[in-house]
């Protein structure tokens, strides 16, 4: 006898996907792998577009983004010669997978046009690696490897402006380091275990160690004339600089970023540092600055401030905003530290699309939101889809985070003075520098913006190798406290996962959200699941 | 006349049909490598050991015998 209710039942499930509860996510995957036994079934219209616009699109493009910026040749050199291409980016889908799990409807559609980006914008980068790399091109200096600039990742894009279209900047570890932590958490181990080979101690952050190890294994391309480095707004990486410039061996400037920048004479002197790494471009380069461009651009770069600016009000008033955790952190973080580029405003235009599609018909994006959480400090490298999970297993809707609200602000370009002023505090409020040890005022920001974007819970990151954001662990600890707030420390070693697994971190939340919490999870097949060697 | 035109319009009728099979066949091969994750166990179980492999086997520059010179720029050998 056919039970009617049941095949109901499964046909409702076949054509708009399990409602929420009954998903059970983690017995699709395999143990260990986390690869799945088969992908999310969303339904019949949400397969079909994952299936369609998102993974034979983004593969399609993947390919027209090689075509376009150097061929497949260049590729095959570049992925045969170096470990973080070869082993990151081959499997990039599964990186959209991990980020977009349990996403239906116009969140899973939004969140993913800013994983096409970024994808976009590493493609373009390391194809201009490999063009104009001596190391794969037989020791040849071509014309490209002189129209070009090594920076560090944490230098902002936007310095160089002044020279767009004749001169291009590449972070040197942007692409071989910190994007593939995210896509895959194994390549840059190589690199840790390097630097300490040569007999550097393990317990500086890992950060550090693994940008310097890319030049302990001579696994960076050969691609500049000269280089612009930086402290990376934190101290132990003074000596990844002083390793880059021994095996990078280039022509240097060297542009910090202040400890003290909220000083009238600090930014001072910043301008005058940025005017000074202006006139090293001349000379290296022989090429004018010039003032239009970089009014150009930078108007271009406050056009996505100001979309930015938008989507912030849509998440912080209203439960339509159509992007998740971990796509807003990654996406802006790399939008505000790579600077304007064309990819930027065209995801821009179609995530307005979708996003005033929310607003006016009042589509809740996430509907199963118990908290919303504002994620503060460093975020786990290996593990920055942990909101996805978090999202998925407790209810828990990671709002806004830290990194994204770091450059709240538009340039002036009215005049000179204005521009190069408002430069100097956009470069000294960088990524590890404004909100983490950037001093007090600074760091207890989340206290603001937990109110603006209307968070109840905080997900405080625990760098645990971070001496700076470890010294002030016992005064946000005090702080909850005092002001009765809910948070959850979220302990992790930024790109290594070794020190802290991801199953340690998913521990830790689960043990809040029982002991603390006392709720009862949406998905307990979430809870507890082995993907220790996963990508 | 009628007669070629008839066949003409089975020709395409075929090769409509045909180019349809194709692409159906095309799609299904497609999703199912798509919802059975197949491109990422090819990528996790053969490709990427394959790259280890060959990375690992890689001789490398001995970076550390590079002089440390401040303003000298060796011309490089590769």
């Amino acid at each position: 006898m056919i039970d009617r209710k049941k095949v109901k039942k499964a046909l409702r499930d076949f054509w708009y996907g399990k409602p929420h509860g009954e998903r059970r996510l983690g017995e699709i995957l395999e143990d260990k792998t986390g690869l799945y036994k088969h992908r999310e079934w969303r339904g019949v219209k949400d397969t079909s577009y994952y299936f369609w616009n998102i993974w034979c699109y983004n593969y399609f493009q993947m390919v027209m983004d090689i075509m376009k910026n150097g061929g497949p040749i260049v590729f095959a050199k570049g992925l045969w010669r170096y470990r973080w291409v070869g082993q990151t980016y081959l499997p990039v889908l599964h990186w959209f997978d991990r980020g977009l799990q349990g996403l239906r409807g116009e969140a899973m559609k939004a969140s993913a046009w800013h994983y096409r980006a970024m994808v976009a914008t590493t493609i373009r980068q390391f194809q201009r690696m490999f063009v104009c790399d001596a190391k794969i091109n037989g020791g040849k200096i071509n014309e490209q490897h002189e129209h070009t600039i090594a920076i560090n990742e944490t230098v902002w894009g936007g310095i160089f402006y002044p020279w767009d279209g004749k001169l291009v900047s590449v972070p040197m570890e942007m692409i071989p380091y910190f994007v593939t932590c995210h896509v895959n958490s194994h390549t840059v181990l190589n690199y840790i275990d390097a630097v300490q080979s040569i007999g550097l101690p393990g317990d500086p952050c890992p950060m550090c160690q693994a940008e310097s190890g890319l030049f302990v294994l001579d696994d960076m391309p050969d691609y500049a004339k000269a280089m612009v480095t930086c402290n990376e707004a934190c101290d132990a990486s003074v000596a990844t600089s002083i390793l880059q410039d021994w095996f990078f061996d280039k022509p240097l400037f060297a542009l910090p970023m202040p400890m003290q920048f909220d000083d009238p004479l600090v930014k001072e002197n910043c301008m005058k540092e940025i005017e000074q790494c202006w006139r090293f471009i001349e000379q290296q380069y022989g090429i004018p600055f010039n003032w239009e461009k970089l009014k150009e651009k930078i108007e271009q770069q406050n056009e996505l401030q100001r979309f930015e600016w938008e989507k912030w009000d849509v998440a912080a008033h209203t439960n339509n905003y159509p992007i998740n955790g971990v796509a807003q952190a990654l996406y802006r973080i790399y939008q505000t530290q790579y600077g304007d580029w064309e990819i930027w405003h065209q995801v821009d235009k179609k995530v307005r699309k979708i996003m005033e599609k929310c607003v006016q018909k009042n589509i809740n994006t996430f509907p199963q939101t118990r908290h919303r959480v504002i994620a503060w400090s460093c975020a786990p490298l290996y593990y920055s889809n942990w909101c996805t999970w978090a999202y998925n297993c407790w209810g828990l809707n990671v709002v806004i985070n830290m990194d994204s609200l770091m450059f709240d602000m538009t340039i002036r370009t009215d005049t000179y003075d204005h521009a190069l002023e408002d430069m100097a505090t956009y470069h000294m409020w960088a990524p590890m520098r404004r909100m983490a040890v950037g001093g007090m005022n600074h760091i207890f920001e989340l206290w603001e913006n937990m109110e603006k974007f209307n968070c109840d819970m905080v997900a405080m990151y625990d760098q645990l190798q971070c001496k700076g954001m470890q010294g002030v662990h016992g005064l946000f600890e005090d702080e909850f406290r005092r002001r009765n707030i809910n948070a959850f420390w979220l302990p992790h070693a930024l790109p290594d996962c070794r020190t802290v697994s991801r199953a340690e971190i998913r521990n830790a939340i689960n043990d809040y959200m029982t002991t603390v919490m006392h709720e009862e999870p949406l998905d307990p097949s979430l809870l507890d699941f082995d993907d220790s060697m996963t990508w | 006349m009628k007669k070629g035109g008839c066949s003409l319009g089975k020709m395409l009728l075929k090769l409509f049909l045909k180019l349809f099979g194709i692409c159906f066949a095309a799609i299904a091969v497609l999703f199912t490598i798509f919802f059975f994750d197949l491109d990422g166990k090819l990528l996790f179980y053969v490709v990427e050991p394959f790259l280890k492999k060959h990375y690992d086997d890689m001789e490398r520059k001995d970076v550390l015998k590079d002089l440390y010179d401040v303003d000298k720029y060796p011309k490089r050998e590769f």
